[in-house]
Formats: structure tokens, C-alpha cells, sequence
């Protein structure tokens, strides 16, 4: 489970608040979709909930555990795919998951597992013994999918994780969110394609302006506003342009 | 032409302005502590320069304004510029990583190495800029040269970097693709890079050595009576430099307009120099650019290296988390070719110095005593020496070492990877430092063995150097660790551009202050082993060094392991 209260953030070299007073929870065993147009403050938020950027004010709970008061046990159940794919480039494959796993404190028989067994579903074993520097995006996007999983995390954050992934890929990452969810995981992610929020997500928020401008079940949309997401969307964020 | 500046501006830019922060009351304040410390730093290496002015000073006077010993210095600053250098127009020009974002533009291929090349040219400037100060113009007073001299001193620093350029441009081409020719193997690269940067250290040295200026007179030395040693180097040039020096014939002609006695031989030799340096920077310029188009093909086609098929062998340990990270720390500066060659190379320079002084004072003719031999017979030598060694090594060290430079800033964008992972901040540092710290420690042995085998220093004091060094050197790279992680540059794509940032000042004033510190800590007891001859005063002096050398490790290391977690949190990528 996530819990955002009143999470707020600016960054040092602005003057605009980047998220402003957030307060949303996401529980375990769902997959919740955060929409919103670009620099709304998505990847933000993303990155506060898995402790790369401190909140100004607010505070986050994972699991239970304040992300301020114990940074290390929070972050320990937390998978993250970030959407610059700023894996170290000079390494190969093997070894930045090998470096994850220590990291994690995964034991290294389970980590072998785990790895062959992503890396084959997303046909990256043959990849895993060259440089990253040499992979494509999508194949970056994959190992960075693969890092986020060999520890087994209970909260699973991914920042537009389908940019670069081709169909396959694609709907292999789709089936492992669902069957996280389904096993009492939370999965949360990011994503502009309202297409595909529409079929993974079980609930959606919408972020404008660092500020959260809807959140609700894609059931209750469809039966009570009777509009499609994609006008929900338009709606919630037609003020934007230019602000 | 408009699109070779807007190249050169974005290059520029791109260097020594990306960082700039958005004016505040903050960072104003931040600008007055940037200029207090380039204050102190410029005092701190005053004596340096001063000496060396004060030497070519008299040189000068001694000399005259002769046009080949003038033309042999501007050799010699040439010969600095070369070395500092070369690398930066490797990194700079060769080494490309913004190919993919260059090659799409409706921008010819030579307008773009035309743009790096000025780039890595304006870089060079500064080095040069400081030989001219500390080298010609003082030349120049003491020879009582003319007006023509004074007025050509902005012309000749100008001038002074492009034969280094031309070289270093035609060195790194045959290196890159020697480098080039090890395929994936970045260890043997990087070993390589080192090893020829050795040997063009040891050219110029030989170079030097050849004319004599090294090897000092035949009759006292220069502390006896410095008139008589340099009058009698300057002797033993005259008839070499007469022979070698017209062969450098841009520089000869840029000295003989610099010299000039009428306005027809300034006209001439300004003429001369300006046409033939012009014209060697485009023979360098035609014969580069196929190899930088190659280059720049290769450095975009190696993204699609062919995969291995079958099914290979993942293999799985688990080494403990600061151990790991030095690891993937290690392996990532190796293979990187900006950031490899820089890191390691620094381990060759404390070396190479102590085989220079070798050189200088360890060699003499056939039946002759050398000026080593002379002094080290001295009782103070073994107390003075080991010390000025130690004070050496704890500045060259701590101020050349990249890898404890740029702990943070070496990570780049990739840093938000260390920020998300369930480590202990004081550990990911800790690494940092531990691997700083082991390449530093690889320098320190490899000076502490040579001092004792080449400048007489017995074993145990080379002991008890190697020992302080290291507890000084670990501190000293918590403070820069701490320095770069409180105000790290993250998202470069040219490593050379962060030696410009004031984290490289600080840590060089921090390699400083160390080295004043242990000097000063160690004279009072050189002063009483020099007035009652008793050993045990210098066993006291290693044990106080090692003692205050421990003591400032611990003190660093706490300071470090105190403010990471605040100043980790407050880096916002």
C-alpha cells in the first residue's frame, strides 16, 4: 500500500510548486494509473514515492513504513523502472542486475532464478552479457523491468514503463502487473497512453499542475459521468496549456 | 561560417555554463565564496610561480634576449601545454558522445571538428596563458627586451598552443585507433592510454635531457652560485640550441619577431610564424578529419554490436554491498573512455616526478659525484627528504585524483539509481571513498618504492610515508567526497568540462593545506634532530604525523558520514 499525505514539492531552482499538497492512497492489490499532460508533476511524485527526491512537506507511507523514518526498509520493498533508462551504460547486463541483487540482498541462487526466468520471458538472455551502452531502448526498458523484479518487491513503480517496448514485450509487462496485483502487490505507474490505462488499471488519478485533479475506479467513470477517459482527461486538464 | 560559431557557442556553453544556477541572494552569496577561494588558491601557488619568474628572470639577464634560448622556452611551455592537453583534445574531439545528436543536422562533418577543435583550443589557452606569465614575461624583463616583446607576448600566447595541438591532435589519432583496436577489452585501453601518455612524458623529458637542461653544470651546483650554473647550462645550450632550435620553425620565427632588433625582421618573423602555423593547422586539419568522420561513424555504430547465440552460463555472487559497489564503481570507470584514462592516469605522475628528480640529481659524468649523492650523504637529508616526498604526494594526490574528485558527479544522470536503492547512504560514500583511496594507495606505493631505490631513502622511512599518505589520502578523499556531493554536476556528456568546476579548486586547496600541514608539523623536529643529532626525534616526528594523519582521517570520515544523508537528500535530479 501507498499513502501520500499532503505531499508537496519545489524544486531548488523554481519558484513553482513541482506537486502541490498531494494527498492519495493506493492499496495493495491494485494497479493505479497516473495520468496527466507533461510536466504536470507525474514523475515527480514518482520520484518521492521511491525516495530519490525528498518531499518539502507531507508525508509517505509504504507498507506502513515512513519513507522518512526508515528510508532503507521502505525503499527494500519497492521496485522502480524509471523512464530515463539511466542504467550504467559501461556495464553489461548480468552485472547491473547482479549489482541490484546485492544491493537488495537478494541470495544469489534466488536472484539467478529470477533473472533467467524474466530474462527469458522477455528475451534478454542472450543480451545480459553485453554492455548496456550497446542495447536499445526498449532493450534498457526491459532490463530495467528485470531490476525491478528480482527482489520480489511488494510495491511496484513504473514510470512509462511501455515507451520502447515492442507488442510483445509490451503485453508480457502487462500480464506480470496484473498477476503482481492479483497476488496482494500494489502496482503503480505512469503513462500517457490513456488506451492502455483504460485495460490494465483498476483505478486512475489524474495530476495537472502538481495537483491532483481526479481520482477515482475506470468503473465508476464509465457508469456515473458516462464519458470516456480520454474526454475525462481533456476535461480535467484543459486549463493547462502554457501555466 | 554562422553555423561553425553557433557550434563553438553551444560547445562553450555546453562546458563552462550548463551549471549555472538561477541568480538568487544564495548564490551571490556562493560567487563571494567562490572568488575568496580563488583568492587563496592563487596565494597558495604564488611562491611556485614567483620562483619560476624569479628564475627565468635571471636567465634573462644572463642571457639576453636571445632568439634561440627564447624559442627553446617557448618549446618548454609548448612541451606543458602538450601534456596537459593531449587528453583534452582526445575527450574533446575524439571521444564523442554527442554523435547521434550532431549527425542529423544539416551541418558538415569538418564544421563540427572545425568547432571542437577551437573549443579544445580555448581550453588550451589557459595553461598557456599561465606559462607566458610565468615563463616569458619575466624572460623578457630580465633580458631587457624591447617594446616588441611586450607587444607580441599576447600574440606568442596565442600562438603558443597550436603546435601542441597539431601534435596532440596526430597522437591521438594512431592511440584512438590503436585503442579502438582492442575491440571490448577497456582494461588493456585504459593501461594503453596510460603507457603512451608515459611515453610522451618521457619524450619531453629526454628532450630536455638532451639539451642539458636537465643535467645541471659541471662545476657546483645552483645553490653554491647560481650565476656561475646557469651561465654554464646556458654554455652547454648555446651550440645544441643553435643546431635544433631553426628546426621548430614556427616557434623560431615567432622568437625572432618577439626579439626583433628593426620593424623589417619583426614584420618578417610575425609574417613567418603567423603563415606557417596557419598552415600546419590545416595540414593537421585535412589529415584529421577523415579520422574524426570515422570515428564519429564507429561511436554510433556500436550500438548495434552483433549478440552472442546460445545460451551462456548467468552466473550470481554476492560480495556485501561496499565491496559491490567499488566493484560496478571500478568496472564502470574503466570502460569509460572519458573517465578512465583521467582517473588512472594520475598514478603515474607522483612516479614519474620522483624519476625526473632522479634525472636532475641522481645522474652525473663518468668519475663525477652526483648532486644526490652529495646531499643524501648529509644527515638532514634522510630527515628533509622523505618528508618533502610525503608533503608532495599528499598534494599531487589528493588534488589529481578524479576518482575522489567527482565521486558523485562521475555517477551523472545514473545517480538516481544509488538514490533508490536500500543502502545506507554512509556506505554507497563509503565505497567511494574506499576506491579513491586504493588507486591512490597504488601511486603512493609505487613513489615510496622508487624514493627508496632511486633517491637513496631507507626502507623504513619510505615505510612511514607510505603509511601517513595513506591515512592522509583517505582523508583527504572524504573531504572531496563530501565537497562534490554538496554541490555535484550531473547531466554532462564531456567529462573534461568538470575540471573546470570549483569542486577541482577546493579539493586542490584541501591537497594543499595537507601538504603545509605535514610540513609544518614535521619541522620542529627536523630543527632538533638538526641541533642534537638524536634519532629518536624523527621516530617521534612519523609517529606524530602518522598519529595527526590518523586523527584527521577519522575527524573527515565522521564530518563525511554526518552530513551525507542531508546533502544525498538534497541532490535533485
Amino acid at each position: 500500500m501507498i499513502k501520500l499525505h499532503n505531499v508537496s514539492k519545489t524544486y531548488a531552482k523554481s519558484q513553482t510548486k513541482a506537486v502541490d499538497e498531494i494527498t492519495l492512497q493506493i492499496n495493495a492489490g491494485e494497479i493505479f494509473g497516473f495520468l496527466g499532460p507533461n510536466g504536470a508533476g507525474k514523475s515527480t511524485t514518482i520520484k518521492m514515492i521511491t525516495g530519490i527526491l525528498t518531499p518539502d512537506s507531507g508525508t509517505i507511507e509504504l507498507n506502513g513504513i515512513n519513507l522518512a523514518e526508515d528510508p532503507i526498509a521502505a525503499k527494500s520493498i519497492v521496485g522502480f523502472v524509471p523512464d530515463n533508462h539511466e542504467v550504467y551504460e559501461t556495464l553489461k547486463g548480468i552485472e547491473y542486475l547482479n549489482f541490484i541483487g546485492t544491493m537488495y540482498g537478494v541470495a544469489p541462487d534466488l536472484l539467478k532464478e529470477r533473472t533467467e526466468e524474466y530474462a527469458s520471458l522477455f528475451d534478454m538472455k542472450n543480451a545480459l552479457t553485453d554492455l548496456i551502452g550497446s542495447y536499445s531502448h526498449g532493450m534498457k526498458q526491459k532490463l530495467s523491468v528485470i531490476a525491478a523484479l528480482v527482489h520480489d518487491p511488494k510495491i511496484w513503480v513504473l514510470d512509462e514503463p511501455l515507451v520502447g517496448l515492442d507488442p510483445q514485450s509490451a503485453f508480457r509487462l502487462k500480464q506480470i502487473m496484473r498477476k503482481r496485483a492479483d497476488d496482494g502487490n500494489t502496482v503503480f505507474f505512469s503513462s500517457h497512453v490513456i488506451d492502455v490505462v483504460e485495460k490494465v488499471c483498476d483505478r486512475i488519478g489524474i495530476i495537472n499542475h502538481g495537483k491532483l485533479v481526479a481520482v477515482d475506479t475506470l468503473e465508476n467513470i464509465r457508469n456515473n459521468d458516462k464519458v470516456s477517459l480520454e474526454s475525462l482527461f481533456l476535461t480535467v486538464t484543459a486549463d493547462g496549456e502554457g501555466k | 561560417m554562422k553555423k561553425y560559431l553557433a557550434l563553438v557557442k553551444l560547445l562553450l556553453v555546453k562546458q563552462f555554463c550548463q551549471f549555472r544556477a538561477a541568480s538568487s541572494k544564495a548564490d551571490k552569496r556562493k560567487r563571494g565564496g567562490t572568488i575568496a577561494l580563488y583568492v587563496l588558491l592563487a596565494l597558495c601557488f604564488a611562491p611556485t610561480v614567483v620562483a619560476i619568474a624569479v628564475c627565468m628572470y635571471f636567465m634573462g639577464k644572463i642571457a639576453g634576449a636571445d632568439r634561440y634560448l627564447g624559442t627553446f622556452l617557448l618549446l618548454m611551455c609548448q612541451g606543458l601545454v602538450l601534456i596537459f592537453g593531449v587528453h583534452s583534445v582526445i575527450s574533446t574531439v575524439f571521444v564523442v558522445k554527442d554523435a547521434d545528436r550532431l549527425l542529423f543536422l544539416p551541418v558538415r562533418a569538418h564544421t563540427v571538428f572545425l568547432a571542437k577543435l577551437t573549443v579544445a583550443y580555448i581550453n588550451e589557452l589557459i595553461t598557456t596563458a599561465v606559462a607566458a606569465i610565468a615563463v616569458l614575461l619575466p624572460f623578457g624583463l630580465g633580458a631587457s627586451a624591447s617594446a616588441a616583446y611586450y607587444v607580441m607576448l599576447p600574440v606568442a600566447a596565442l600562438l603558443i598552443p597550436m603546435f601542441p595541438m597539431l601534435v596532440g591532435t596526430l597522437v591521438a589519432m594512431p592511440l584512438s585507433a590503436l585503442v579502438t583496436a582492442f575491440g571490448k577489452n577497456s582494461l588493456v585501453k585504459t593501461i594503453l592510454r596510460i603507457a603512451i601518455y608515459v611515453v610522451i612524458i618521457g619524450l619531453y623529458m629526454f628532450l630536455m635531457y638532451q639539451f642539458g637542461f636537465l643535467t645541471g653544470s659541471e662545476n657546483g651546483n645552483a645553490l653554491d652560485n647560481p650565476e656561475v650554473y646557469v651561465r654554464e647550462i646556458l654554455e652547454n645550450l648555446e651550440e645544441r640550441l643553435h643546431v635544433v632550435m631553426p628546426y621548430f620553425h614556427p616557434d623560431f620565427m615567432l622568437m625572432t619577431a618577439m626579439t626583433a632588433a628593426d620593424f623589417a625582421q619583426w614584420i618578417a618573423g610575425f609574417a613567418a610564424a603567423l603563415g606557417e602555423n596557419i598552415a600546419l593547422l590545416g595540414l593537421v586539419f585535412l589529415a584529421a578529419l577523415p579520422f574524426y568522420r570515422r570515428m564519429l561513424v564507429m561511436s554510433v555504430e556500436e550500438g548495434g554490436s552483433r549478440r552472442k547465440k546460445g545460451n551462456e552460463t548467468v552466473k550470481m555472487e554476492n560480495r556485501g554491498v561496499v565491496r559491490e559497489i567499488m566493484r560496478v564503481d571500478l568496472k564502470k570507470t574503466v570502460r569509460d573512455p572519458q573517465i578512465g584514462f583521467q582517473s588512472f592516469a594520475g598514478i603515474v605522475m607522483m612516479p614519474i616526478l620522483v624519476v625526473i628528480i632522479y634525472f636532475c640529481l641522481g645522474i652525473s659524468d663518468e668519475g663525477d659525484a652526483s648532486v644526490l649523492k652529495l646531499i643524501s650523504t648529509s644527515s638532514l637529508y634522510q630527515a628533509i627528504a622523505p618528508v618533502v616526498i610525503l608533503a608532495y604526494i599528499g598534494f599531487i594526490g589528493a588534488a589529481t585524483n578524479v576518482l575522489g574528485l567527482y565521486p558523485i558527479s562521475r555517477e551523472n544522470k545514473s545517480l538516481s539509481v544509488l538514490k533508490s536503492l536500500p543502502v545506507p547512504f554512509n556506505k554507497v560514500l563509503l565505497a567511494k571513498v574506499l576506491l579513491a583511496t586504493s588507486v591512490m594507495a597504488v601511486c603512493d606505493l609505487l613513489t615510496c618504492v622508487l624514493i627508496v631505490a632511486l633517491l637513496g631513502v631507507k626502507w623504513y622511512y619510505g615505510a612511514a610515508v607510505l603509511a601517513t599518505m595513506l591515512l592522509i589520502g583517505f582523508g583527504s578523499m572524504c573531504i572531496t567526497t563530501l565537497v562534490d556531493l554538496k554541490n555535484p554536476r550531473l547531466s554532462w556528456d564531456n567529462f573534461s568540462g568538470l575540471k573546470n568546476m570549483k569542486n577541482s579548486w577546493l579539493a586542490m586547496l584541501v591537497a594543499f593545506l595537507s601538504a603545509i600541514s605535514i610540513a609544518t608539523l614535521s619541522a620542529p623536529f627536523i630543527v632538533l634532530y638538526a641541533l642534537f643529532g638524536q634519532w629518536f626525534w624523527l621516530l617521534i616526528m612519523w609517529l606524530v604525523d602518522m598519529a595527526a594523519g590518523g586523527a584527521f582521517a577519522a575527524i573527515a570520515y565522521k564530518v563525511m558520514t554526518a552530513k551525507a544523508a542531508k546533502c544525498f537528500e538534497q541532490i535533485e535530479i
